[in-house]
């Protein structure tokens, strides 16, 4: 009986169907991931397999090493402690209880094995199945597990007991249907998610059987969860099979058993209360090891950030802004003539922390612009290029493990990132104020959209309850809702992603605040209903003389609403300037790639054969290079752009364009070419490029 | 008119009568029973046909069906009513091995490069997987996986990686590259390009307009962007909670668009000129289409006469039939 | 709304009794499949088969087994469990005596897990850092120790040593308040330690869930009070899968009882299944597994209720 429960996950799916020519090289793949596998980084995990592996070795071998015979009694060491002859002392007839542990051990673990296999085998068969098939047979089996998990277990054993003896392996095998409840639950939603993948959509599209799509593309991506559960199990059934023994159903007398031999010891807590220890130990430690080995298995492996960082991650945060706050100096003569309500970022930085994975890489660097009151501020880029950092550094919203590095945040000439996180929620809300991009998931779930609106009043402008539910009302109506009062009953969940989008907007401006930041406000909606939400923010800045800083990537967006526009990429600002300068006749090469990229800037009839395109992609943070950034994609680059590039005077009033080239391309009036050519000549491909690490961050 | 594909087509077409895909009276609802039955179908009698080498774009915003429709093309989705057929053969309820019969010849691109590959299978297997499938050699397979990773401008050593080692739209290009396998004669591309940054889409989708001239492929391109859907597609069906609003050649229907929401949803899609913007969100306001979060669903007449300008009680009681407007088919009463 | 709800309610009532008749067949069934008559299990060794025949035949053993089960049903449903094979007295009565003790047990090692394991888990979730790991590692300890061990060893530390506590045997509520609640001390004490560690988890593990969604970020956008974003925000979403896991606790600890009963020596329902078992008392037997099973989905019944009624998306649709 060996312990197949949790290393030997492995890759074989992958490996037995990877094309023969290639099996070698896939194979030293596979060890080389394995050796980075989970399991083998976390330390209790490895201990927990070491322990496993030695416990079955020694009972499996025990009859040539054991010093006793599990029946040997020595009646001139009864009751003993550890001695050099009974190395865990001796029970009441003088029993080796370093025998009798190991001696019971092969059983104990064989017969928990057998609760693994019959319940995760049930469970995952049943969970596949519900998950392929149609609706009507899941609720079936879902209705049927559900009887199964509200049974009191235990007491149904025990009558099981009673019909059929103590047949451990029956009783174990009847314990793991029992548990495959449990197992099918667990197992049911990531079967389900799996089912739902395009992957096994496409799969269907070939005209892959529902098994063969099972076998194929679901079961290997449920081996990881089986196996956590199989660990799991496996500790549980140990513990159950102990439990049994306790009180008297154990495997018959003579025959040793762990539960058994606590049961004795505690006849005898009176007067040799040792006997507990080692018994209890080696469970303990077995069912230790295994939960270890599920629990490293199960870690997920890319948990995101919290949007609240722990006590001890916001100590860690204090100290960083601190530093930032010595480094520097408040500078007395900027602050003088900041008029109120303009925003002024200088060189602004963010990064990595140094602690985390992917330590101390910079997602923004040296980004520096300007917002006048009533004015609108687009931050645009592609993913990845550091927009979404920027703008939540201006709420010290930065998520855990990313922290401003440098430069600073003035507003109304205080440096925001050099404040601390309880000074913020003065400014937060009141002053300076989010909407997301998913407006959905930015509303609390678990309370209507009256109370929300409520409590912030309430809070931000210390209104009494009546007035807040006017006010509330109010702001539902100024934000373009008509039946603000049914609204304002409803829950999240109940009202469309425009409707929550407006929601969120009233929310934010329930501060009254100066400054919108908004993230991506109208990515996740419908054109029509962006259209609208358009029109409502440029309404309230030309009400309420709020600026707004909109983080987009869509030109078009940038063309409505902003007054100003920073071009960001991959980290930088690369251009920045008024909105039509830039849209309508951008300096750096850039610019002019997207401009030429995006089918919105063709009219219908005269749309070209093919768009241009930027060759390669936005390169990850830890790849860029100290020269211009765009140089490596760039279809007008050359020698002078290996240096790092500051920003320079674009020539058109105030704008600035971070290009060595773009006095020269202007002169000639270059345009970025549509190219025709097969697209495998023009698209450059980073053939190495390792797995993303920064892209939860970025 | 953008491209001449007609001109560059397959030399020997099926038949030039018989069209490549022809959707009739597409029916389709979600779940079972009678509280199903009362609410509105998800796709409500959709007919459109797809010509041999032709490019059909179906466009629409959230809830419009127009993905469902690509669903039951693909076999996806269960139909409730109407027919589907493929090279004049009726596939509206074709089980795995019809669907494996048809030779690989109606294909898919789906959205979310993520999870259209499998993660734990190397780019070579999933690429080889419909060829398995067919009986392809392992040998044939992999080398017939490696021209086409090198055909979407990938090299062929991308065959032994994982899905996670390229970006989003290296994985939508080796999307393509399984998608065209087979050599199919139609892929549904369903919003293939709308999770992809500027850049990323324009490569995609100058790769798709080659791999077209190239083989003769007809596209049925699914997506809300009416621009994306304008570069690739010579005729455009618009979609409005599950029926066909206005349908016709893709220049007509978004220089010049006849139906009420079609003029809303072309004048609501920005551009990137600020001068020409402001003029046209002057335009978009001055139609006076009403917010569509107002507009409840109900059953019978237009579904569009909430939010409508022009809606009489007409509107409400009789849903407009689709007629000949200009080179247009529009479905209003007042167009 | 309303309408809705009866309805679900009316659903589940459906589904807790089609669970306890379900049981009330496999238990029959088990007890069928018991070894010997029950004519020879209560004369016990020695009669002579004349005798046993004659008493099968009079406790219906020979009637065909649906008969014998739905004439079992019809005394049931009126209280009526029949007696015990071994001393003749009525189950009912036996099992309504033991029924507060181990309801006792249950329910106090229930609110005793779930206030330690939230307490523990959202200090964990909140407080991070060194803390976390630690209360990580403790956790994981406790959810290896054998609830048998552990009792055995409080037995030792306050029974045996110190002698706070008795270290068995019950004094029911009526005979002094007092007394009840250190007679239960230890048992309860015993059973919770699991369960804290396992409410604990799911604890933590679901407020840091509720800390990844992105409407904390609104909330601190808001300026709302860091306290308010976790005691009422974060742990109002993290509320449901907790109240899932308490659920699923009682569950166990209500097997879990068997153990505790026998090592502390409690006049329970697990003291009755052991006994029964042990002597092959089939109506014992299946009176107590029936029984068990009522209190078990009514609770669950009630706790699945709750979080029903926690749930905004289910109470609303």
């Amino acid at each position: 009986m060996i312990p197949t429960v949790a290393p030997t996950r492995a890759d074989q799916t992958e490996r037995t169907t990877a094309a023969a020519a290639n099996a070698r090289s896939a194979g030293k793949a596979a060890i080389a991931k394995f050796s980075r596998h989970r399991l083998l980084t976390s330390p209790g995990a490895v201990t927990g397999i070491v322990w496993l592996a030695a416990l079955v070795i020694a009972s499996l071998t025990a009859p040539l090493w054991l010093p006793f015979k599990t029946e040997d009694q020595d009646f001139t060491a009864v009751l003993s402690g550890p001695t050099a002859a009974h190395w865990l002392g001796t029970d009441e007839l003088g029993r080796d209880i370093l025998s009798r542990i190991f001696a019971a051990a092969a059983g104990t673990l064989g017969t928990s094995l057998l609760t693994v296999i019959v319940g995760v085998a049930l469970g995952t068969v049943l969970a596949m199945l519900s998950a392929g098939a149609g609706e009507r047979t899941e609720g079936a089996i879902s209705r049927g597990t559900e009887i199964m998990m509200s049974l009191p277990g235990t007491v149904i054993i025990l009558a099981v007991i009673g019909a059929v003896g103590t047949n451990i392996p029956v009783v174990m095998a009847i314990l793991g249907i029992l548990m495959s409840a449990g197992i099918y639950r667990v197992i049911l939603g990531q079967a389900k998610s799996l089912q739902s993948q395009l992957y096994v959509d496409a799969a269907k599209v070939d005209g892959s059987s529902p098994l063969g799509i099972s076998v194929r593309h679901v079961l290997p991506g449920l081996a990881n969860t089986i196996v956590v559960q199989a660990a799991l199990i496996f500790a549980v059934g140990m513990l159950i099979q102990a439990g049994l023994a306790f009180i008297g159903f154990g495997p018959p007398i003579p025959q040793p058993s762990w539960g058994g031999m606590i049961q004795g010891a505690s006849q005898h807590v009176y007067d040799a209360p040792w006997m507990m220890v080692p018994t209890g130990a080696v469970l303990a430690l077995t069912v230790l090891s295994a939960n270890a080995i599920g629990n490293a298995l199960g870690k997920a492996p890319n948990a995101s950030a919290p949007h609240l960082p722990s006590a001890a991650a916001r100590r860690q945060r204090a100290k960083a802004v601190a530093a930032i706050a010595s480094a520097a100096p408040s500078d007395r003569s900027a602050k003088a003539h900041e008029a109120k309500g303009t925003l002024s970022v200088r060189n602004l930085s963010v990064g990595v922390d140094s602690a985390g994975p992917g330590k101390g890489v910079p997602l923004v660097t040296d980004v520096s612009f300007d917002v006048q009151p009533g004015t609108v501020l687009g931050l645009v880029g592609e993913s990845g290029c550091g927009k979404t950092m920027t703008a939540l550094s201006l709420l010290g919203l930065l998520p855990s493990g990313v922290s401003v590095t440098g430069g600073q945040i003035l507003w109304n000439g205080k440096n925001l990132a050099a404040t601390t996180d309880k000074d913020m929620e003065a400014v937060r809300g009141r002053e300076i104020a989010l909407i997301s991009q998913e407006p959905m998931r930015a509303l609390d779930p678990m309370f209507t959209v009256g109370y929300q609106l409520n409590a912030t009043l309430r809070r931000l402008r210390g209104m009494g309850r009546a007035e807040a539910r006017n006010e509330a009302r109010n702001l539902l109506e100024k934000v373009g809702i008509v039946d603000a009062e049914r609204i304002l009953k409803t829950y999240p969940h109940q009202i469309s992603g425009g409707m929550a989008q407006r929601v969120a907007i009233a929310l934010a401006l329930s501060g009254r605040p100066r400054l919108l930041v908004a993230d991506e406000p109208t990515t996740a909606l419908d054109v029509t209903v962006q259209a609208e939400i358009l029109s409502l923010l440029r309404a309230l800045v030309k009400d309420t003389g709020m600026s707004v800083v909109m983080v987009t990537h869509d030109l078009g967006v940038v063309a409505d609403i902003c007054d100003q526009v920073a071009v960001m990429y991959a980290g930088q600002v690369v251009e920045n300037g008024r909105t039509e300068k830039i849209l309508d006749n951008p300096r750096h090469p850039y610019t002019l790639a997207l401009l030429a990229a995006d089918p919105h800037a063709n009219h219908a009839h005269a749309m070209p054969e093919r768009l241009a395109s930027i060759s390669g992609q936005v390169p990850q943070p830890k790849d860029w290079p100290s020269g211009c950034r765009f140089a490596a994609r760039c279809q007008f680059a050359g020698s002078a752009c290996t240096d790092p590039v500051p920003l320079l005077p674009s020539g058109t009033g105030e704008g600035l364009v971070r290009c060595v080239k773009a006095d020269q391309l202007a002169v000639e009036g270059m345009d970025w070419l549509a190219t025709d050519v097969p697209a495998s000549q023009v698209l450059g491909i980073a053939p190495k490029q390792a797995t993303i690490i920064g892209k939860d961050l970025a | 008119m953008s491209t001449t594909t007609t001109e560059r087509l397959d030399p020997t077409p099926p038949s030039a009568a018989t069209p490549m895909l022809e959707v009739r009276d597409l029916v389709v609802r979600y779940g079972r029973g009678r509280k199903a039955a009362a609410a509105p179908a998800a796709v409500d009698r959709v007919s459109f046909s797809i010509a041999p080498g032709e490019t059909v774009g179906l466009v629409g915003e959230s809830g419009s069906g127009k993905s469902t429709i690509g669903k039951a093309i693909l076999g996806l989705q269960k139909a409730s009513g109407g027919s589907i057929s493929f090279q004049g053969k009726d596939i509206t309820a074709a089980g795995a091995a019809e669907r494996r019969a048809l030779g690989g010849e109606l294909r898919a691109v789906f959205q979310d490069p993520n999870s259209s590959l499998n993660p734990r299978n190397t780019i070579g297997i999933s690429l080889a997987e419909p060829l398995r499938l067919r009986r392809v050699s392992a040998a044939e397979a992999r080398t017939k996986a490696e021209d086409m990773l090198e055909r979407v401008g990938l090299p062929r050593e991308a065959v032994d990686r994982y899905p996670s080692q390229f970006s989003g739209g290296q994985r939508q290009r080796i999307s393509v590259a399984r998608a065209l396998i087979c050599d199919p004669q139609l892929v549904v591309c369903d919003e293939a390009v709308s999770a992809l940054d500027l850049s990323t889409q324009a490569q995609v989708l100058n790769l798709l307009a080659d791999l077209r001239d190239e083989r003769g492929l007809s596209y049925l391109f699914i997506a809300h962007d009416i621009a994306v859907v304008q570069f690739l597609a010579q005729r455009v069906v618009v979609l409005y909670r599950g029926q066909v609003m206005e349908s016709g050649p893709a220049a007509a229907v978004t220089e010049d668009p006849k139906h009420p929401f079609t003029r809303a949803l072309v004048a609501a899609s920005p551009v990137p000129r600020p001068a020409e913007q402001a003029a046209r969100r002057e335009a978009r306001e001055s139609l006076g289409v009403r917010t569509g979060a107002a507009a409840v669903p109900a059953q019978g007449g237009c579904p569009f006469r909430l939010r409508c300008p022009l809606a009489t009680d007409l509107c409400a009681s009789d849903r407009p039939a689709l007629r000949r407007v200009g080179s247009a088919d529009v479905a209003c009463h007042y167009a | 709304m309303e309408v809705t709800m009866a309805l679900f309610i009316t659903k589940r009532l459906l589904m807790a009794l089609a669970t306890v008749l379900v049981v009330a067949v496999l238990a029959f069934l088990l007890v069928h499949a018991m070894p010997g008559s029950p004519g020879a299990v209560s004369l016990g060794a020695g009669a002579s088969q004349d005798a046993i025949d004659q008493l099968n035949q009079q406790l219906g053993w020979n009637d065909p087994l649906f008969a014998q089960f739905f004439h079992w049903l019809g005394e049931a449903v009126q209280g009526n469990l029949g007696a015990s094979l071994i001393d003749g007295r009525s189950i009912s009565a036996d099992l309504a005596d033991r029924l507060p003790v181990t309801a006792s047990l249950a329910a106090g090692a229930t609110v005793l897990s779930a206030v330690l394991g939230i307490a523990l888990g959202v200090t964990a979730a909140v407080r991070g850092g060194l803390l976390d790991q630690v209360i990580g590692g403790f956790v994981g300890l406790l959810v290896a120790l054998p609830a048998f061990w552990v009792g055995v060893l409080f037995v030792y530390l306050f029974a045996v040593q110190s002698s706070v506590f008795p270290a068995t045997g019950y004094v029911p509520f009526e005979v002094s308040p007092q007394d009840w609640a250190l007679s239960l001390a230890l048992p309860v004490i015993t059973l919770a330690v699991g369960g804290a560690a396992f409410i604990a988890r799911q604890t933590r593990a679901s407020m840091l869930e509720a800390l990844q969604q992105e409407h904390i970020r609104t909330l601190r956008a808001t300026a709302t009070p860091t306290w308010k974003i976790l005691y009422v925000h974060a742990l109002r979403y993290a509320s449901l899968p907790i109240v899932a896991g308490i659920a699923l606790q009682f569950i166990g600890l209500f097997g879990g009882s068997v153990i505790a009963e026998q090592l502390f020596a409690m006049p329970g329902l697990g003291q009755a299944v052991q006994t029964s078992v042990s002597t092959h008392d089939a109506p014992a037997v299946q009176g107590v597994v029936v029984i068990a099973t009522v209190v078990v989905v009514a609770v669950n019944l009630v706790l699945e209720l709750a979080t029903k009624f926690l749930d905004p998306k289910l109470r609303a649709s």
